[in-house]
C-alpha cells in the first residue's frame, strides 16, 4: 500500500469516530456554556455529578442497589440528577447575584462531595455499564459504522435540535437569551432570573448525563471516567468561546477529531498534555470562539 | 507611607510570637510532630500561592499541582542525579515556577478570569500524565529520596523542619511587602477597577500575567519545601485531588495572606487526610462539605452580624 492509501485507510475512521465521540464533548460543553451564559459561573461539578448519575444507573440496573430495569434505572438517574442540580443551584443562587468568582469555587466544593459519594457508595472499582443498543455493523463506501455510532449520532442529533428549538423558539428560550444578552435589562423587562438559571442548570444537568451514559460504552466507569471526559468537554467549551452554543458544538466535534488523530498517530499517554496545548492554542488564536463574528467598530 | 509601615509593625505582634513559638517546638514536640509540621509550613506555602492568585488577580487556579510539582522536581532531580542541595534547586525552582506562570497566564491575558481557570484544569490533569512518562527522569511511579542535608552537620530531622520555616516565612514576607508595593497596588486596581488602572496608565495585562507569575514562583518554592521536608518527590503528591485540596486550603483561610491564615490553610491540606485516613472515601466529601461551609459562611456571616447589631 503506499503512504496515500494508508492514510486515507486510517484516516477516515479515525475523523468519523472522532466526530462520533466529539457530539458527546460537545453535549457536555452545551451544559457548562448555558449556566456560563446565563449566570458566569463555570461549573466544575459537572462531571463529577454526570458521574455519579452514571453510576446510579449502573447501581440500579445491575442489583447494586436496585435491579429495575435499564430503563427505569434512567429514568430515576435522571430525576436525581434533575433534583441534584435543583438542590445545587438552589445553595448557591445567594453567590450567584454576588461574585461569580465564589460561586465557581463552591461548585468544586459540590464536584469533591459528588466525587466522594461514588466513591463512598460504589467504591473505586472500575465497571461495565452497556447500553441496550442494536449491534451491527454496516460498511458505507469502506467506512465501518456501528450501531454504537448511530445511536450517539441519533441520540445527539435529537438532543442539540430539541435544545436548539426551545431556545430559538419558546418564551423560556428567548428569556434565556434575553439575560445571556443583559442580565439587568431582563430583570427590568420582569424577568425572573432565578427561573431562567434554574432552567440553565437542570438542562445542563440531563445534557451531561446523557453525555456520561453514552460515553461509558467506549471505555469502563469508574471514578475518574466521566471527569475526564469532562475535560475534554471543558476544552471544547474554551474552542467555542465559553460563551456561544454553536461554538461549543463545532469545539466538541473539533476536539474529538484532534484527540483521535492525537492518540493514534503520536502518543496515548499524553492526552491531557495534549488538550491543554489545544486549550493554550486557542485561547491564542481564536479568544472569542472559533465562531467569532468578525466585527469592526464605527467611529 | 511611613504611617502604613508602623500598621503593619502593630499586626505583625502576633506574627512574631508565632514564629518564636514555632521556633522553638522542635525541641518540645517528637519527632513524627515535627515531621508533620514541617509538611504544614510546606503546603502553607501552596495555599499562599493560591490565596494570591485569588487576592490579587481575582482568579482561581485548580492546576497548582503543576508548580509544586515543578518546585518538588527541581529540587529531587538536582539532588538524586547531581548531588546538588537546596542552594541551587530552590532559586531554579522559583525561577521556573515564575516563567511557567507567566507563559500559561499569558494566552487567557485579555479574557475573563474563567479561561484561566480552565486552563489550570487541564494543567492538573496533565501533570501525573507528564512525571509518569519522563521516568528517566523524574523516577516515575518509584519517586525520588531528597537525602542532601541543606547545612552539612546538622541533624536532617530539624532541617527539614527549619528549611521550611524559612522559606515560608520568607514568602509571607514578601507577599506582606508586594501589598506596600507600587507593584502591588498596581495588581489591586487591575483587580478591582480595570478602568481606572488603565486611566492611571496601570498595563492591565501586565497585572494578570505577573499575578500568576508571582503565584506560580511560590507555588514552586512550596514544592521545593515539600520535596526536602516530605523527603520523597513521587507522583502521588501532584495529583488533580492535591490541587484542589490547595484550593480549599485557600478558601478555608479566607484566602488570608498572612502567616498565621495560610498556617491555618496549610494545617488543614496537611492533617485532614492523617486524621481522616481509617476512612479514605469520605475524605473528598469532607473537603467538599468544608468548602461550601466556609464559603457560605463568609457570605452569610456579615449579614448576620448586621442583623444582630440593628437588634441592639
Amino acid at each position: 500500500m503506499t503512504f496515500w492509501d494508508t492514510l486515507l485507510y486510517d484516516l477516515f475512521p479515525l475523523i468519523w469516530s472522532g466526530m462520533i465521540t466529539g457530539c458527546l464533548y460537545a453535549l457536555g460543553a452545551l451544559g457548562l456554556v448555558m449556566i456560563f451564559k446565563c449566570s458566569k459561573v463555570v461549573n466544575f461539578s459537572h462531571g463529577n455529578v454526570a458521574g455519579l448519575t452514571a453510576f446510579l444507573v449502573y447501581g440500579l440496573s445491575s442489583g447494586v442497589l436496585l435491579s429495575l430495569s435499564w430503563g427505569a434505572a434512567v429514568v430515576v438517574s435522571l430525576l436525581c440528577a434533575v433534583a441534584i442540580a435543583f438542590l445545587i443551584y438552589s445553595i448557591i443562587s445567594p453567590l450567584v447575584f454576588e461574585s461569580d468568582l465564589t460561586s465557581t469555587i463552591a461548585t468544586l466544593g459540590f464536584g469533591l462531595i459528588a466525587q466522594g459519594l461514588t466513591l463512598v457508595i460504589f467504591g473505586a472499582d472500575i465497571v461495565a455499564l452497556d447500553l441496550p443498543i442494536p449491534r451491527f455493523t454496516v460498511s458505507v463506501l469502506g467506512l465501518l459504522v456501528t450501531g454504537y455510532d448511530l445511536t450517539v449520532l441519533a441520540v445527539a442529533v435529537v438532543t442539540i435540535g430539541t435544545l436548539f428549538i426551545v431556545i430559538d423558539y419558546t418564551k423560556l428560550g428567548i428569556a434565556f437569551r434575553a439575560m445571556s444578552e443583559n442580565p439587568f435589562a431582563a430583570e427590568v423587562c420582569g424577568l425572573n432570573l432565578k427561573s431562567v438559571h434554574y432552567f440553565a442548570w437542570i438542562s445542563a444537568a440531563i445534557l451531561g448525563v446523557i453525555g456520561a451514559l453514552l460515553i461509558v460504552p467506549t471505555t469502563f466507569l469508574s471514578v475518574t471516567t466521566v471527569a475526564t471526559f469532562m475535560l475534554q468537554a471543558f476544552a471544547a467549551a474554551v474552542i467555542g468561546g465559553f460563551a456561544s452554543l454553536p461554538g461549543s458544538l463545532v469545539g466538541g466535534i473539533l476536539v474529538g477529531i484532534l484527540m483521535n488523530l492525537f492518540t493514534f498517530y503520536v502518543s496515548p499517554e499524553y492526552s491531557s498534555t495534549f488538550l491543554l496545548a489545544v486549550i493554550l492554542v486557542a485561547l491564542n488564536i481564536f479568544p472569542n470562539g472559533i465562531l467569532q463574528k468578525v466585527g469592526g467598530s464605527r467611529v | 507611607m511611613m504611617q502604613r509601615l508602623r500598621g503593619l509593625g502593630a499586626t505583625a505582634a502576633p506574627i512574631w510570637v508565632l514564629t518564636a513559638v514555632l521556633l522553638v517546638l522542635p525541641f518540645t514536640l517528637g519527632g513524627s510532630w515535627t515531621f508533620m509540621l514541617g509538611l504544614c509550613f510546606a503546603n502553607s506555602i501552596g495555599v499562599l500561592a493560591v490565596s494570591m492568585l485569588v487576592r490579587y488577580g481575582g482568579e482561581v487556579s485548580i492546576g497548582h499541582t503543576f508548580f509544586t510539582a515543578l518546585g518538588a522536581y527541581s529540587v529531587g532531580i538536582l539532588d538524586t542525579r547531581y548531588g546538588i542541595s537546596l542552594w541551587a534547586s530552590v532559586p531554579l525552582a522559583l525561577f521556573m515556577g515564575v516563567v511557567f506562570g507567566i507563559l500559561f497566564a499569558w494566552p487567557s491575558r485579555n479574557m475573563h478570569g474563567i479561561y484561566l481557570a480552565v486552563t489550570t484544569l487541564a494543567l492538573a490533569l496533565a501533570v501525573p500524565e507528564i512525571i509518569n512518562n519522563l521516568d528517566a527522569l523524574t523516577g516515575g511511579y518509584e519517586g525520588l529520596y531528597v537525602a542532601t542535608p541543606f547545612v552539612p552537620g546538622i541533624e536532617m530531622e530539624l532541617q527539614r523542619y527549619y528549611v521550611a520555616l524559612a522559606l515560608l516565612l520568607a514568602a509571607t514576607f514578601a507577599v506582606a511587602r508586594l501589598r506596600l508595593s507600587r507593584q502591588g497596588m498596581a495588581m489591586l486596581l487591575a483587580k478591582t477597577h480595570p478602568a481606572a488602572a488603565d486611566a492611571f496608565g496601570a498595563r492591565r495585562v501586565w497585572a494578570r500575567v505577573a499575578v500568576m507569575g508571582i503565584s506560580g514562583g511560590i507555588g514552586a518554592v512550596c514544592g521545593a519545601a515539600l520535596a526536602f521536608s516530605g523527603s520523597t518527590v513521587s507522583p502521588g503528591g501532584f495529583t488533580f485531588w492535591q490541587a484542589i485540596f490547595l484550593l480549599v486550603g485557600s478558601v478555608v483561610s479566607f484566602y488570608g495572606l498572612s502567616m498565621p491564615r495560610v498556617l491555618i490553610g496549610g494545617a488543614f491540606v496537611t492533617l485532614v487526610p492523617q486524621l481522616l485516613s481509617a476512612s479514605g472515601a469520605w475524605i473528598p466529601v469532607f473537603y467538599g462539605l468544608a468548602l461550601l461551609g466556609m464559603i457560605l459562611l463568609g457570605h452569610y456571616m456579615p449579614r448576620i452580624q448586621k442583623a444582630l447589631a440593628r437588634e441592639k
